[in-house]
């Protein structure tokens, strides 16, 4: 459903050039999620603002069933705005102050019809129902509810205008524990009852196992590794995504971490090492990984890794 | 045991003395002639310059005393809260709605507009008040309007600079990404998200102005450049008794207490409001 | 016994109530052990942290009652000179959640990380510069010779919290505090602090409270784990076992609601409703409302029920 095609996006700065992304290619299958994971300064949230057309990128296309949204004419760029919604990392900034929660989840849906009174305060209750607060909620201001029962809101307000695809930029990172599973299940069960497709940015990995079917992992702007999920977390072949995994602290007081998965600093995009931007910090470094930048190697139909060590082991 | 009590009424509690002293003059303002104890504009040589009621001369008739002409002062000065009060809410509002809406622009298009508009702000800032209000007094008559037109020239920036501030911070808030995202247009996020969450802000700051309104008027008028007889502004109360300030002290006195206690008391009350009004909004 | 606290009460007065922040908790930490304080936002484990050192809201906060015994000496009986004086920085240290405002941005590293020592009389001059120099290296941070001079801003946030790592133990405490070290750190970073915190501790004998919420870290530092909820201390236990018999159904819900790496199920068991209101806390137990197993006597505070082993619950489940 939606095509991210060898994007690239850089930002000129006086102390330089950002490269935030570098020739990231990914697809989201229709109805799936797809979890788009790395830490700080990846890359992720700029992919995610450029799906969302709050940023161009500067080389690449980005495609949603086919076309490419950043040359879209009026009507077909409206369309796309309705159809693709979000829902951001912190509920207490995402939902303007002084309007009381009716208006807010009304507003995509005002920015596309023009529905009658009646007809718009049954939408509201209805999707205020499906997240599980009660009609009563369309009068309150948001500082009457709790993270947990914002974060619903704002799920109710991207739902309002009965989207295809959201996208989900850290939905639980800033809440308590015992609400995110609240949560998460409750976005589960409205993708199952809607068809939606999610994509979804996280840095926590255990969250993206559970949530989602394809992963996508960024390190410095590129694509390290990228797949379904389940053979990505079970057998990871890129060097990044072994480190990342390793440096998960399991709920278990027998687990060991391993420190030297991966030693040293995140580098800086400003100024991103020679060839692949990991190799100061792989373990497995060798030759080639100063110098060339790794391509994709195919390792099955949608599981790809960009490391050199996978050439040799490749046709 | 509350925490009330260990921090001062006058931080914590309204500021009922500095609202008495603005109800007062707002009374004045609205109340006409006919509330005045005297007349203000009634001339009466024998009686120049009685002192207030509590030195040797005085009289209660005149509880402040009289001025070189006889008037009474405390009539003038309550009389020339209505100037005042004019001043300030036309200036205001003038300033504070052109600087907010520039603001406003500035912040949220930002690049070539933003530019633009600083520059604008820069080189009205760097120009002395006094010297743009000579300038334009002498091309325009000196009077209400023209004080007005040289109050809001000149402060209209200072609103335009802290809104666009304002402004610049918002619009990276979510749920204006949240708008742009829905397909919802730019006015429509100017006016719904934007606006309402500047008008505190815009509050505070025209209720801090009240204060430096009213010193300006009263500089002006004392310049000459603002309010001319026989129109009563404490500013030009001023600028007659200046001359007199050996042998009736009270004459200019007095008007300066008057603007003295109003520009605190607009303080006081912005500085309360902006206390009230912040955490609030921090705990929205 | 390094740190023993006995029904400690912290509450806060505000305009709008007393908030019974802290109400009635008792742990203790042995040295070099690293004492796990779990819990939610709201759930007083932070509180708790700085009632430790006594660091309250001035206005606001008190300690209603109880005690705080480091090495012996209760706490909560010092005046605020000696605090600051022997216990602050010198006996007890902490470090705080956010690496990027916990230095200030002013002040060189070596300017900051020298501060304790030279408050607290360890060292001067050309003696202060080399132990400021072997503190950083302790605490790992590449060529610190070279970095004396460097300002916070230039270094990673990772760095910084090593940073604020070597400023807690440049007096050798006995107790470090640690609040939330690594919740805004990435993951990789995440598992370089975890390591420095069991190395310093192994080093010095160090005994550790680490305040979080992600079970994760506390697995893989704690040797003991006291789980906090709504003010109130709901379990304790060594451990092994909060992770694999955990007894009170607060630590049993928080279990079933986190995802897992390489876990098979598919639906996270959520736990309903919300955390009460501290301003007016229920009677009872604080949990009955969203426990799945609440019964008529849970209207009354439950009993802490020893279960042997070091392993204590406050539940009415396991009185009978």
């Amino acid at each position: 459903m939606l095509e991210v095609d060898a994007v690239t996006k850089h930002y000129r700065t006086r102390r330089g050039t950002v490269r935030a992304v570098e020739g990231v290619s990914f697809t989201v299958p229709k109805r799936g999620t797809l979890a788009l994971v790395g830490e700080s300064g990846c890359g992720k949230t700029t992919i995610a603002k450029m799906v969302l057309l709050l940023e161009i990128p500067t080389a690449g296309v980005i495609r949603f069933e086919g076309q490419d949204i950043a040359t879209m004419a009026r009507p077909a760029l409206r369309s796309y705005r309705r159809r693709v919604q979000a829902v951001f990392q912190d509920p207490y900034a995402s939902l303007n102050p002084r309007l009381r929660v009716g208006r807010i989840i009304a507003e995509p849906i005002l920015a596309h019809e023009r529905p009658g009174r009646t007809a718009l305060d049954k939408r509201i209750a209805e999707v205020l129902d499906i997240v599980g607060l009660p009609a009563a909620a369309a009068r309150l201001y948001p500082h009457e509810f709790s993270g947990g029962q914002r974060q619903r809101i704002a799920i109710a307000r991207a739902l309002a205008p009965r989207p295809e695809l959201m996208v989900l930029d850290e939905p639980v990172s800033a809440l308590d524990v015992s609400i995110r599973a609240q949560v998460l299940n409750l976005l589960q069960d409205i993708q199952a009852e809607y068809g939606l497709t999610y994509l979804i940015i996280a840095h926590d990995l255990a969250l993206v196992q559970h949530f989602s079917s394809a992963v996508a992992v960024i390190y410095l702007g590129r694509v390290a590794e990228a797949g379904p999920t389940g053979p990505v977390f079970a057998d990871p072949r890129h060097p990044y995504t072994q480190a990342l995994l390793a440096a998960v602290p399991l709920p278990d007081p027998d687990h060991v971490l391993s420190e030297a998965a991966a030693a040293g600093e995140i580098a800086s995009a400003l100024n991103p090492p020679s060839g692949c931007s990991f190799h100061p910090r792989c373990p497995h470094a060798f030759a080639p990984c100063s110098v060339d930048v790794p391509p994709p190697y195919r390792l099955a139909a949608d599981h790809v890794a960009a490391c050199h060590l996978l050439k040799e082991a490749l046709p | 045991m509350t925490v009330r009590r260990r921090i001062p009424l006058w931080l914590r509690g309204v500021p009922w003395l500095a609202l008495l002293v603005l109800a007062v003059v707002g009374i004045c303002a609205i109340g006409g002639d006919d509330i005045l104890p005297a007349d203000p504009n009634q001339l009466n040589l024998a009686d120049a310059f009685r002192p207030p009621f509590w030195a040797a001369n005085g009289s209660v008739d005149n509880p402040l005393g009289t001025d070189n002409l006889g008037r009474d002062i405390l009539s003038r000065i309550l009389a020339g809260s209505r100037i005042s009060v004019i001043v300030a809410a036309y200036a205001i509002v003038f300033s504070g709605g052109i600087g907010a809406l520039a603001g406003l622009v500035a912040g949220y298009f930002g690049g070539v507009v933003d530019a633009v508009l600083m520059r604008l702000i820069e080189i009205q800032q760097s120009i002395p008040s006094i010297a743009l209000a000579l300038i334009i007094a002498a091309a325009l008559e000196p009077g209400l309007s023209t004080v007005i037109f040289v109050i809001v020239l000149t402060y209209w920036a200072w609103y335009a600079r802290i809104i666009r501030g304002e402004v610049m911070t918002l619009k990276g808030r979510d749920y204006i990404a949240f708008a742009r995202v829905a397909g919802v247009g730019t006015p429509t996020i100017l006016m719904r998200h934007l606006l309402p969450n500047i008008f505190n802000t815009l509050i505070v700051l025209a209720t801090l102005q009240v204060g430096q309104v009213i010193l300006f008027e009263a500089s002006l008028s004392f310049l000459g450049l603002g309010i001319q007889q026989p129109d009563i502004s404490w500013g030009l109360m001023l600028a007659d008794a200046r001359q007199y300030i050996t042998n009736a002290w009270w004459a200019i006195t007095m008007p300066g207490i008057a603007i003295m206690l109003t520009c605190l008391s607009a303080n006081v009350f912005g500085d309360w409001l902006r206390d009230r009004l912040d955490p609030r909004l921090r705990q929205l | 016994m390094l740190l023993q606290v006995d029904q400690l009460r912290m509450y806060l007065h505000l305009r709008r109530g007393v908030l019974r922040a802290v109400d009635g908790i008792s742990l203790h930490v042995n040295e070099a052990e690293t004492l796990g304080l779990v819990g939610e936002s709201g759930s007083g484990k932070t509180m708790t942290g700085l009632a430790m050192l006594r660091l309250l809201p001035r206005d606001a906060g008190r300690i209603e009652s109880g005690s705080i015994a480091l090495d012996g000496r209760d706490l909560t009986t010092l005046t605020e000179t000696e605090m600051v004086r022997e216990i602050r920085g010198r006996r007890i240290a902490m470090i705080m959640q956010d690496p990027m405002t916990s230095l200030n941005p002013v002040f060189s590293v070596g300017d900051q990380v020298g501060a304790p020592l030279r408050y607290h009389d360890i060292a001067r001059g050309a003696v202060l510069r080399s132990s400021v120099i072997d503190v950083l290296r302790r605490v790992r941070l590449p060529s610190p010779e070279q970095r004396l001079g460097d300002y916070p801003h230039q270094f990673s946030g990772g760095q910084r919290q090593r940073i604020v790592t070597a400023m807690a133990i440049g007096c050798t405490p006995r107790l470090l505090i640690a609040d939330e070290p690594t919740t805004a750190l990435d993951v990789t970073i995440q598992v370089q602090i975890i390591a420095l915190l069991k190395r310093i501790q192994q080093d010095a004998g160090l005994g550790i409270v680490l305040i979080t919420h992600d079970l994760g870290v506390a697995a893989s530092l704690c040797h003991r784990i006291a789980v906090m909820y709504a003010g109130q201390i709901v379990e304790t236990a060594p451990v092994r076992a909060i992770y694999r018999s955990p007894a009170h159904p607060y630590t049993q819900a928080l279990l079933a609601a986190i995802p897992r790496l390489h876990a098979t199920a598919k639906r996270l068991t959520a736990i309903p409703g919300q955390p009460p209101s501290l301003i007016d806390p229920p009677a009872g137990c604080r949990f009955a409302a969203r426990c799945p197993h609440r019964m008529a006597r849970c209207t009354e505070p439950p009993p802490m029920v020893d279960l042997g082993d070091g392993h204590s619950a406050a539940c009415w489940k396991l009185a009978a």
